[in-house]
């Protein structure tokens, strides 16, 4: 079958995941309650913070709400992003489904890839649509016209973490269990991102290498667009950084994936969870 | 990601699916794709599916031992066996869920399954939504994906469950569910791993009326079953399994001579056309060579069980000795669960 036609039943798998999200009508709001609740904590501890130890983004001076507001949201997309994509097959496998999607002609990666899609589009409009109300609460002075940019950024940095999740739904689908290696490996990530403090604050050997983190690279250059108000002047070399970071991770994450799958139809074991 | 090449490399058995009729991609072809050219297996137009010396070994155990199977278009080909025998296993690399250690599998068209697990279904969408999913990943447009739901619901009984959430379902529903699944492709070869086994009498005849249809429009079915009476009169047939060897294959006729029968159906007069011999008094004169019961016919058929091998005569004499006159006798014919039996206690050759 063609790529085409692969493609053509991603949004199958859509609909089947909006209306399953529709089904639980509590998950949204919780979720939106959460950050929130997050964010007044963030507020008030961000009075105690110096702005002058914080980052100039576009030569302005920042507040921490405004520094944290980027990474928290960042942060929460990336790992249900990342937990989206790495528990994708062995989701199907738990609910017993896993067999029935096999057996239709429709390739494994389109049944993993379909899997995380809703999610892939649901996570950045819930960035934005917590970003909006974080900055209406916290009166956060958020440049609409970095948003472009930082749909770029976002667009290239979305490879590493689908890379990310394909290394870990191989580990999954081999091993069974390991959702909290996922979860420890994100969130050691996040902590070395600057999401919630600058990178600054590290031993210098440690931030120096937190400078290549493809998450601490795309939250900068979230905060510089989005914030600093910087456009697509100060984005170039971010996606020249991230480009091939991203790549790499693909290519890992694909190898070990397809490795993972190869073993498990050798055993016979693909639909035991 | 190519299909073809998809997570898979040289398997040992070459599976082959025909396309070439335009029935659309099929599972099978996924993967496997060093067999392709190199052993395509003997085959006419007139067999839908073919499957030559499958084996399959999960460690020391061995669940396939070079089996053999062939069904022609129309046919209904039950696969009995006992628990362990290899049957799902079968099923399961038919439907390309599971490589092949060795052997060839070649089928024809677009294959539906209906899978023995209960839990196979998205449990918070709808049974209609269910099957629009399931159809579009078979290729369907929306459009045409609802509207198959909708006919296939209406077939198999749940057009007024169809809106409710799978979770609401029997799991006799939910099987039901799954046979409109398969069958949303009009699939040329259709697997069934234990469709009925929980179903209710009404429903699992539907069930089997509508396999009957799709097998009557020239689909190949293989039907796996622990409810062995319901293929009589349903499989066109039977390959029995035992130990992942094929230990039978023919008709479901001449699996039933494969274990005569040790009851013969008598008639019994004792001179009294208005009162035939009772029970009781024949069982009075043959004690313990044999037991005798009522036959379905009644009247003075009676159903006779000689307690060892060669006691048919010694019964009979035993009767006329009493007065009593037998005016014919013939052996009954076996029930499918006794050639069953018989095949599970045969010696392998």
């Amino acid at each position: 079958m063609s790529a085409f036609a692969e493609l053509a039943k991603l949004p199958a798998f859509m609909r089947r995941d909006l209306r399953i999200a529709l089904s639980y009508r509590m998950g949204a709001a919780t979720g939106l309650l959460a950050i929130l609740g997050q964010a007044v904590v963030l507020s008030f501890l961000g009075k105690l913070v110096n702005p002058a130890q914080l980052p100039m983004y576009g030569g302005t001076r920042i507040t921490y709400m405004e520094f944290v507001s980027i990474g928290i949201v960042f942060n929460m997309v990336v790992l249900l992003l990342l937990d989206q994509v790495a528990t994708a097959i062995r989701t199907e496998q738990m609910a017993g489904t896993l067999e029935a999607l096999l057996a239709t002609p429709t390739a494994v990666s389109t049944i993993q890839a379909g899997s995380a899609a809703f999610e892939l589009l649901y996570a950045p409009i819930r960035m934005i649509v917590f970003l909006v109300f974080i900055g209406l609460l916290f009166g956060l002075n958020l440049h609409p016209g970095g948003a472009l940019p930082a749909v770029s950024v976002l667009i290239v940095f979305l490879p590493f973490l689908w890379g990310l999740g394909l290394l870990s739904a191989g580990a999954i689908l081999t091993f069974r269990r390991g959702t909290g290696a996922v979860t420890i490996g994100a969130m050691l990530l996040g902590l070395a991102s600057g999401a919630f403090f600058p990178l600054a604050l590290f031993p210098p050997w440690l931030a120096e290498i937190s400078k290549f983190n493809p998450l601490a690279i795309t939250i900068t250059a979230l905060r510089e667009t989005l914030i600093g108000g910087t456009g697509w002047a100060s984005i170039a070399s971010d996606v020249a950084e991230l480009a091939p970071l991203s790549l790499l991770a693909l290519a890992a994450g694909a190898a070990v994936f397809r490795l993972a799958l190869k073993r498990e139809r050798r055993l016979g074991t693909l639909g035991l969870y | 990601m190519d299909r073809l090449t998809e997570g898979r490399t040289a398997a040992p058995a070459g599976i082959v699916v025909d396309r070439s009729d335009g029935a659309g991609d099929n599972v099978l072809a996924r993967g496997r794709e060093a067999p392709l050219e190199q052993s395509v297996p003997d085959r006419t137009d007139s067999v839908a599916v073919s499957v030559r010396g499958l084996v399959r070994r999960f460690g020391a155990r061995t669940a396939l031992a070079g089996v053999d199977l062939t069904i022609r278009p129309g046919d209904i080909h039950a696969l009995l066996g006992p628990n362990g025998a290899g049957k799902t296993t079968l099923i399961r690399i038919l439907s390309g869920l599971v490589d092949a250690d060795d052997g060839e599998v070649a089928m024809s068209g677009a294959v539906g399954l209906v899978p023995s697990g209960d839990r196979t279904f998205y449990l918070r969408i709808s049974g209609l939504e269910n099957l629009i999913f399931f159809a579009r990943l078979n290729g369907l447009r929306l459009r045409v994906a609802r509207s198959r739901g909708l006919e296939l619901l209406e077939q198999v009984g749940l057009a007024e469950a169809g809106r409710l959430a799978v979770g609401r379902y029997s799991h006799g529903m939910q099987k039901r569910l799954s046979v409109a699944r398969a069958l949303l492709v009009e699939p040329t070869v259709l697997l069934v791993d234990e469709a009925t086994h929980d179903l209710d009498p009404e429903g699992a005849q539907r069930i089997r009326a509508l396999v009957r249809d799709l097998a009557g429009r020239g689909a190949a079915v293989l039907w796996t079953t622990q409810r062995i009476e319901e293929i009589r009169d349903f499989a066109d047939a039977v390959t029995f399994l035992r130990r992942g060897e094929v230990r039978f294959t023919g008709s479901v006729d001449e699996l039933i001579a494969r274990a005569p029968s040790r009851r013969f159906v008598i008639g019994v007069r004792n001179g009294r056309p208005d009162r035939p011999p009772s029970l009781r008094s024949l069982q009075g004169v043959l004690g313990s060579v044999a037991t005798v019961d009522a036959s379905p016919g009644g009247g003075d058929q009676f159903v006779l069980a000689p307690a060892r091998d060669g006691a048919l005569g010694t019964a009979i004499a035993a009767l006329a000795e009493a007065g009593f006159e037998v005016t014919a006798c013939r052996q009954e014919q076996a029930e499918i669960e006794e050639a069953f039996m018989a095949l599970m206690t045969e010696e392998t050759p």
